[in-house]
């Protein structure tokens, strides 16, 4: 059973000889029924918003009470809303909120409004969770309102306006942020804005309130809750509106970076030659570009037909990356944020409920272009880390390096004390040539720098 | 509510719908019904269709 299935008992998700299922439990039997007979699931599936799924057969079962088992088609890479940038975070809130939408004029409703419902696939949001619709009571209140504010319109609300990396407090606060924190840290002009006045200040207000009042009893609770079809339609449209109003534009050191690299125009062919080269050599389907910035070598390991995971700690950089590929005709590149020096760590309960970044699979090949120096120098890690990390993460590598005499880390050197005595190529290859062999040794014309092609040991 | 409702909706966060349904609902119900009115004079063959927002909206209609 999948460790992050514990919380909802309708169903869990589970693996079977290296297949995904997911179980639906009999208490949910009738809401999975309605969903399917309801047509909402063949329109969501026509318009790409959720993933299909085939049905298993209850003999698949992984225990008891089973209803149906299905099996959904897996997405290649499960990323998490700590890692994406704001455009993408937006676009799983948007599509929750469409979800949402068809989920009432199919006479049901979204049961919750988890941002790890949502994934990325082909330059687009997809909703993978099949088991999340119930026959709605159009007349009560959304249950999963809360959910939604917290892990979607929270998060958006401190990226645009107070500073995109706030994006990584999901990591903290992985049920969502909660609104009073959220409603602390908004600057007081927000106040202003009628949907995050409403949908987070307000918000937070009516939480405080209600949790100093006494529990009152539920049937009096439940009477006073209902509201009309047009106020939920009108509440759903407020959503979509104050999310769609929410905008943040990436300017940073780190994407103006690439326009300012140190290479000259020979340089910069002769690097694209040899990675390209390197990466026909590997022959592989994917590949992680570490340090991807805004994804000029991603775009060369695309073309050459591989599927990338363009990874970079920069949100700017990977907001400026997403916005540039989910436009594409065949997008094979997902940009997600990531700092290499603290990866996303195992998360949740027992530490089980989110895998960490090693603990997601490896792609055949990883590239570090222009990244160790920043690892090595800016992060003061020993080389013969950064090699036993690199094996680690895929079994090829095309790494560069970058040595002192580079301007690039010259200037990391600039304000500090060298002291690098190992920060050499000859102490790149005794530290790589351990973990990795080194298959193909490259120095980029017109450059001091060169380029590794490595296969682990 | 129904027998599975796994998350905790929260007694603030359903009376605050209860608030904001009943305010939002005017303005929302008098844009729909104006908006929609205008477009079929204009002949808009989706004219049953609400009003969707945000011109980057994600999923292809």
């Amino acid at each position: 059973m999948d460790p992050a299935s514990f919380r909802d008992p309708s169903g869990f998700v589970f693996r079977r000889d290296g297949i995904l299922y997911r179980q639906i439990q009999q208490p949910a039997a009738a809401d999975w029924e309605a969903f399917g007979s309801s047509g909402l699931y063949e329109r969501l599936v026509a318009d790409r918003l959720i993933v299909e799924h085939s049905d298993a057969g209850l003999e698949l079962a992984a225990g008891p009470d089973a209803a149906a088992v299905i099996r959904p088609r897996m997405v290649e890479f499960i990323s998490y809303p700590y890692e994406w940038c704001f455009s993408q975070l937006k676009g799983a809130a948007q599509l929750t909120l469409e979800v949402q939408s068809r989920a009432l004029d199919a006479g049901m409703r979204l049961r919750d409004a988890s941002a790890y419902n949502v994934q990325f696939e082909a330059g687009r949001p997809i909703l993978i969770d099949s088991l999340s619709f119930e026959v709605a009571d159009v007349t009560e209140p959304w249950p999963a309102y809360r959910q939604f504010c917290e892990h979607f319109l929270a998060p958006l609300a401190l990226m645009a306006h107070r500073d995109v990396r706030c994006g990584l407090m999901l990591r903290d606060f992985i049920d969502g942020i909660p609104l009073d924190f959220v409603a602390r840290l908004l600057p007081g002009r927000t106040r202003l804005n009628l949907g995050l006045s409403a949908h987070i200040h307000l918000h937070a207000g009516a939480q405080r309130r209600a949790a100093s009042e006494p529990a009152p009893a539920d049937g009096a609770a439940r009477a006073k809750r209902r509201i009309s079809e047009t106020g939920q339609r009108a509440l759903l449209d407020s959503l979509q509106r104050t999310v769609s109003g929410l905008r943040y534009e990436p300017s940073s050191h780190w994407a103006d970076y690439s326009h300012a690299t140190s290479y000259s125009d020979a340089g910069t062919a002769s690097k694209g030659r040899l990675v390209r080269e390197m990466l026909a050599a590997v022959g592989g389907s994917t590949a992680w570009d570490v340090g991807a910035n805004v994804g000029v070598y991603s775009a060369m390991a695309a073309d050459a037909g591989y599927r990338v995971i363009a990874w970079d700690l920069d949100a700017a950089s990977v907001e400026e990356h997403w916005r540039r590929v989910r436009g594409d005709r065949n997008p094979a590149i997902l940009p997600l944020v990531l700092d290499l020096a603290s990866p996303s760590p195992a998360l949740g309960w027992g530490l089980e409920e989110r895998a960490s970044f090693l603990g997601r699979g490896e792609p055949d090949v990883m590239l570090a272009l222009a990244l160790v120096h920043h690892l090595a120098i800016g992060n003061n890690v020993p080389l013969p880390g950064v090699a036993r990390l690199f094996a680690r993460m895929a079994p090829r590598a095309i790494v560069e390096f970058v040595p002192k005499e580079d301007p690039m880390t010259r200037r990391l050197l600039a304000a500090r004390r060298d002291i690098f005595d190992r920060y050499s190529i000859e102490g790149f290859r005794d530290a790589f040539d351990g973990p990795f062999r080194i298959v193909r040794e490259a120095p980029v014309e017109d450059s001091p720098r060169t380029l590794f092609l490595l296969e682990r040991r | 509510m129904p027998l599975l409702a796994y998350i905790d909706p929260g007694s603030g966060s359903m009376l605050l719908q209860v608030i904001l349904a009943g305010v939002l609902a005017v303005p929302f119900f008098f844009r729909r019904v104006i908006g929609d009115g205008l477009r079929r004079i204009r002949g808009d063959r989706d004219a049953a269709k609400p009003a969707d927002g945000g011109e980057d909206a994600t999923p292809d209609r």
